[in-house]
């Protein structure tokens, strides 16, 4: 099982542990991560699941698909190139170690 | 599982008057989160679920809380569709009519058109210095727009918003009406000719409608899947965009300051938008029905228990909301539950944003200038399944 670290606003980090075949989100939603929202539930409808995915890790976790590239264009916190949402990213165990930031809003 | 319809045991019995939950719920809804979050309501006929966090976590469980519900007015009314299924089914229907209410869809093939209706329902008032913002531009922009996203080029906004009301007061035909049922079976028909005549027409040439996308999804959908969803989507989808600029106008109008303020900083019509969706929802509860034995609330539900999830109460939680009685643009951003969660997000909460935050409130308080409530005008806020203004005179300068 692959342990990800949700770095707050604020700088403090979160380390959790994800199940590899689920996204990402629901690492942060079942370990209660403040500021991962996730109105629609892992459906790309809301946009309230933005990551900033750390620089080193850009290239291991890939880009946005289609509809989330979309999607990304609506975030309440500014789009960034290494912005994803988080109910997008499939979790494996290549992810291990991997670090994503959090947005100082959501919604 | 077959509904339950009757209190689970254990759960508080909470006698309230619809006609005084109509009137005004929030002093119901107060009473209720601080003694009894989870009652049987019996003139309700289900359980009031009624803490934001409750009703977070029950959306997040659609496989324990499921929108199966038995027995419904709104299968009635106009069949199976997407609102009362659960996933796959739901998905299936959901992705297939989806794609044109995304955000990017919205400005790109749907923005111009819905300026253009809106600046012509303002052209028609505009000389006349008075009118009501609710009747005269509200409805009929919502419902021109509706039937513009969803294809039905064949509609007029009027043909929208009379299909609308019929088949509404038939989802809340408790009394068993005879005439209501009659005029939701009409509504009903001429919406399925109007649907088909278009799905005929997107068949052979797309045009990016909801209509067209569910024509063409990859994972089938039958004619009468497409009647019945857009069935749904019309009975619900005028009045939510209608009352949340009808609420947020006159908020706005009470407040001049903030009036100001939002008028010089255009920034905040967002939040003026999420605001006013949290203070007065426009969609109030929807039902589920529980799947498998739960405990929520401190209540141990059985199966087939009937829930509703009182999302306006949600959205009032002091617990969660400082001051949760107040309009306050300024308040911490915190995910209100206006649009629902989890699978059944509101699908048109992008085009409602749009809609109403984006062009109408701006264009309104731009073109109308000096716009001033109208004193001793009886403008009532009215329901609780549904909530909002019955009208909204207003006076401006000519």
């Amino acid at each position: 099982m692959p342990i990800v670290i949700f770095e707050l606003p604020d700088g403090t980090q979160r380390k959790v542990i994800a199940s590899s075949g689920t996204v990402l989100m629901q690492a942060a939603v079942s370990n209660g991560v403040d500021g991962i929202v996730a109105e629609c539930g892992g459906n790309a409808s809301c946009a309230t699941c933005h990551v900033y995915v750390d620089q080193r890790h850009v290239e291991l976790v890939g880009p946005p698909n289609d509809v989330e590239d979309e999607m990304l264009d609506f975030t309440a916190a500014e789009r960034r190139p290494t912005s994803r949402l988080s109910c997008q990213i499939q979790v494996s165990d290549a992810l291990d170690g991997l670090v994503v930031h959090i947005p100082e809003e959501q919604v | 599982m077959s509904a339950l319809m009757a209190a689970a045991p254990g759960a508080p019995v909470v006698e309230l008057d619809l006609a005084e939950l109509r009137d005004d719920p929030y002093p119901a809804y107060a009473e209720l989160r601080r003694t009894a979050p989870l009652a049987w309501v019996p003139s309700v006929g289900r359980h009031l679920l009624t803490r934001y966090e409750d009703i977070v976590h029950a959306e997040k469980l659609p496989e324990v809380f499921s929108s199966r519900e038995e027995g419904s007015l709104l299968l009635r009314t106009v069949g199976p569709n997407l609102l009362r299924e659960d996933d796959p089914e739901h998905r299936r229907l959901r992705a297939a009519a989806e794609p044109p209410t995304r955000p990017r869809q919205v400005r790109d093939l749907w923005a111009g058109t819905f300026e253009r209706t809106a600046h012509e329902l303002l052209d028609r008032i505009a000389g006349r210095g008075e009118g009501d913002l609710i009747g005269d531009f509200a409805e009929p922009l919502a419902a021109a727009n509706l039937a513009v996203v969803l294809g039905l080029r064949n509609a007029s906004a009027d043909d929208i918003s009379d299909w609308s009301r019929a088949m509404m007061a038939a989802n809340g035909n408790y009394a068993d009406d005879p005439d209501i049922w009659l005029r939701a079976e009409q509504a009903t028909r001429a919406i399925e000719d109007a649907v088909a005549e278009m799905a005929e027409a997107a068949r052979r040439e797309p045009d990016g409608s909801v209509i067209s996308s569910m024509v063409h999804a990859a994972d089938p959908v039958e004619l009468t899947e497409i009647q019945n969803n857009i069935k749904v989507i019309i009975g619900g989808g005028v009045n939510e965009p209608r009352d949340v600029f009808g609420v947020g106008a006159q908020a706005l109008l009470q407040r001049p300051d903030v009036l100001d303020r939002v008028v010089a900083d255009p920034g905040l019509w967002k939040r003026v938008f999420e605001e006013t969706a949290r203070w007065i929802s426009p969609i109030g509860m929807y039902p589920r029905q529980l799947t498998q034995d739960y405990e929520i609330a401190g209540v141990a539900l059985p199966a087939g228990s009937r829930v509703a999830l009182v999302i306006a109460s949600g959205n009032r939680d002091e617990s969660v909301f400082e001051r949760a009685d107040e309009f306050d643009i300024d308040r911490p951003h915190q995910p209100h539950l206006a649009f629902g969660g989890g699978p059944h997000f509101c699908m048109g909460a992008w085009v409602a944003r749009h809609e109403v935050s984006a062009l109408a409130w701006p264009l309104v308080f731009s073109r109308l200038k000096g716009l001033r409530l109208v004193e001793g005008a009886d403008d009532r806020m009215e329901g609780w399944v549904f909530r909002g203004l019955t009208s909204l005179n207003v006076t401006w300068q000519v």
